[in-house]
């Protein structure tokens, strides 16, 4: 009784889940000029539409670039951060720790209006953000560092120090220990770290949507744009495809490394 | 970079323990040095993006707002004055600690019989429910909550199937119960993450104690299971809670301007309204709840933290 309970309740919670990303990808190749489902009919007149739109498109590009180049700096940056304060017993690492998770603790609306403000009034900032671009970066760079820095860092705890002090022992050099030793260990997890800063990036909405402007939209504001006036099943055909990419990502993600390591300890 | 060579020395040539000393003395600060090299870009990156920004917006939020100029420098409390004078904001700030609650509750109540089948399922269901939990994670926010405009909306699939009963059609759109939705479908994997990594760890001879000692599933849940899995319960509360009175696109777009938080409350003071000390002053608002949410939390769960 009370196990039919929990099946019962558990297949309603995962159709509450599913149920509108398949509405969605369904919906998308509706006749009707609104969302129908099951859709009516069969046609890709969406995803035309979709790729006549010269903004969506540059949007898109926008995104990617973006993704790209922060997903860079806070893996190399986040990486370099977890090497600093992988040693047990120093001084002031708890503290440093917990520093470099304050982008993900502070509500990251707050930190967009903060970036927003402090480029357009303060000097410091109007001479270090010169624009939407310089903000934007920063802006996805800091939200995804903190990531970087666990998922490294989880993976340097697990590795075994007498192997470091082996190879020192031996006579090599520090940089010899670093790209000959550490990094072959901790590759799996710089993998993990990459691929996943740059699904956050490419979804992030909440920073981008204070820091982007008439040179750079990235995709999600682009679509948030458009839903405040209108929610034609074009927007279905282009959450379809993010759907599809998000999934393709996750593919390569499992492919690599395997989803228990990426999402395990 | 460690001490085993030195100590090798020490032992087979005692003369040499004064220069090997040095020689680590040395090494030493040239590891420090080189982990303050390793961390200073982000430091430096932080200091930039947010400690700097940070204190800016506290120095706003003593500013006040000028219709010419944006904002005129002083030093004022009059922002954080209006903010618990005016009835209207503290109707904002209520509704919005009333919006996390609700979204919380409705994530246990939803997240809980989940959490335990993933929990207590084989190898390969367990893998399928809990891709399932998580793909949402996966989907942009924005798109996401065009799901729930397509399915709430008046041709939507929900008065679609009303329709077909007959009934209908409603205006779902536009209030709190499509924003508690939408705010439920979107914190949801938060606390079925956290309630499946402490019903994991649940022993199944203390359920099979229970058992046969002849208390009944009620008992059972009520005297074993809830005590057990309640700082997985606290975890995901929090997680939830924070999220939710922070977000601001689904309010925004599923209340249809009429559930205003105060996230959506700050995003329009910057954005529209350009009263920039006032938001300021908000975001510190919103920062105080988040605060005392953590504080509530250490002092609920302080013995069961893991």
């Amino acid at each position: 009784m009370a196990r039919r309970l929990v099946d019962l309740t558990t297949l309603l919670v995962v159709i509450f889940l599913m149920g509108p990303l398949v509405v969605i990808i369904a919906g998308s190749f509706t006749e009707t000029p609104y969302v129908a489902f099951p859709p009516e009919g069969f046609t890709l007149k969406w995803y035309q539409a979709l790729f006549q739109r010269q903004d969506f498109l540059e949007s898109f590009i926008d995104s990617l670039l973006l993704a790209g180049l922060s997903t860079v700096v806070a893996t190399v940056l986040g990486t370099l951060a977890a090497l600093s304060i992988a040693r047990k017993g120093e001084a002031g690492r708890e503290f440093l720790r917990g520093f470099f998770m304050l982008p993900l603790i502070l509500p990251t609306i707050v930190t967009g209006v903060a970036l927003f403000q402090f480029m357009r009034t303060s000097e410091i900032g109007m001479a270090l953000l010169p624009g939407n671009w310089a903000g934007l970066l920063l802006g996805h760079t800091l939200i995804t560092i903190p990531y970087v820095v666990r998922t490294v860092g989880a993976s340097l705890v697990s590795l075994d120090p007498s192997l470091a002090e082996a190879a020192e022992g031996l006579g090599a050099r520090p940089s010899r220990v670093l790209f000959g030793v550490i990094m072959p260990a901790i590759m799996p997890a710089v993998m993990v770290s990459l691929i996943f800063c740059f699904i956050l990036s490419f979804d992030q909405v909440t920073i981008s949507i204070f820091l982007s402007g008439p040179d750079v939209t990235t995709l999600p504001i682009r679509i948030y744009n458009y839903i405040e006036f209108a929610i034609d099943p074009m927007i279905a055909a282009v959450s379809a495809l993010l759907i599809l990419f998000a999934y393709v990502l996750v593919l390569g993600l499992e492919r690599t490394v395997g989803l228990n390591n990426a999402f395990g300890k | 970079m460690s001490e085993a060579p030195s100590i090798a020395l020490n032992r087979s040539a005692p003369p040499a323990r004064d220069a090997a000393a040095i020689a680590s003395r040395k090494g030493r600060r040239r590891d420090r040095m080189r982990r303050l090299g390793q961390m200073a870009p982000v430091l430096l990156l932080y200091l930039v993006g947010i400690v700097l920004p940070y204190v800016a917006l506290a120095r706003m939020s003593f500013n006040l707002y000028d219709p010419m100029f944006i904002f005129r420098e002083m030093w004022s409390l009059q922002n954080y004055a209006d903010i618990f004078a005016e009835p209207y904001y503290l109707t904002v700030i209520l509704r919005t600690i009333a919006l996390g609650v609700s979204v919380t509750f409705f994530t246990v109540l939803l997240g809980y019989p989940l959490a335990w089948k993933i929990a207590r399922s084989g190898p390969m269901m367990r893998s399928i429910l809990l891709s399932i939990a998580l793909s949402p994670l996966l989907i942009n926010l924005v798109v996401r909550t065009y799901a729930w405009l397509v399915m709430l909306g008046e041709q939507g699939v929900l008065n679609q199937g009303f329709s077909l009963l007959g009934l209908g059609p409603y205006s779902l759109i536009g209030g709190w119960f499509a924003v508690v939705v939408g705010m439920v479908h979107m914190t949801l994997p938060f606390m079925v993450l956290s309630l499946t990594s402490v019903m994991q760890s649940l022993p199944d001879h203390l359920l099979e104690a229970s058992e046969n000692l002849g208390a009944t599933s009620l008992r059972t849940f009520t005297h074993v299971i809830w005590p057990l899995t309640l700082p997985g319960v606290g975890a995901g509360a929090i997680l939830v809670f924070s999220f939710t009175i922070s977000a601001f696109v689904t309010p925004a777009l599923l209340g249809g301007g009429t559930v205003a938080t105060v996230s959506t409350l700050i995003y329009e003071q910057f954005t529209y309204a350009l009263n920039w000390p006032f938001g300021a002053a908000m975001v510190f608002v919103l920062l105080a709840m988040n605060m005392i949410m953590l504080a509530l939390h250490a002092l609920l769960f302080r013995t069961g933290d893991s």
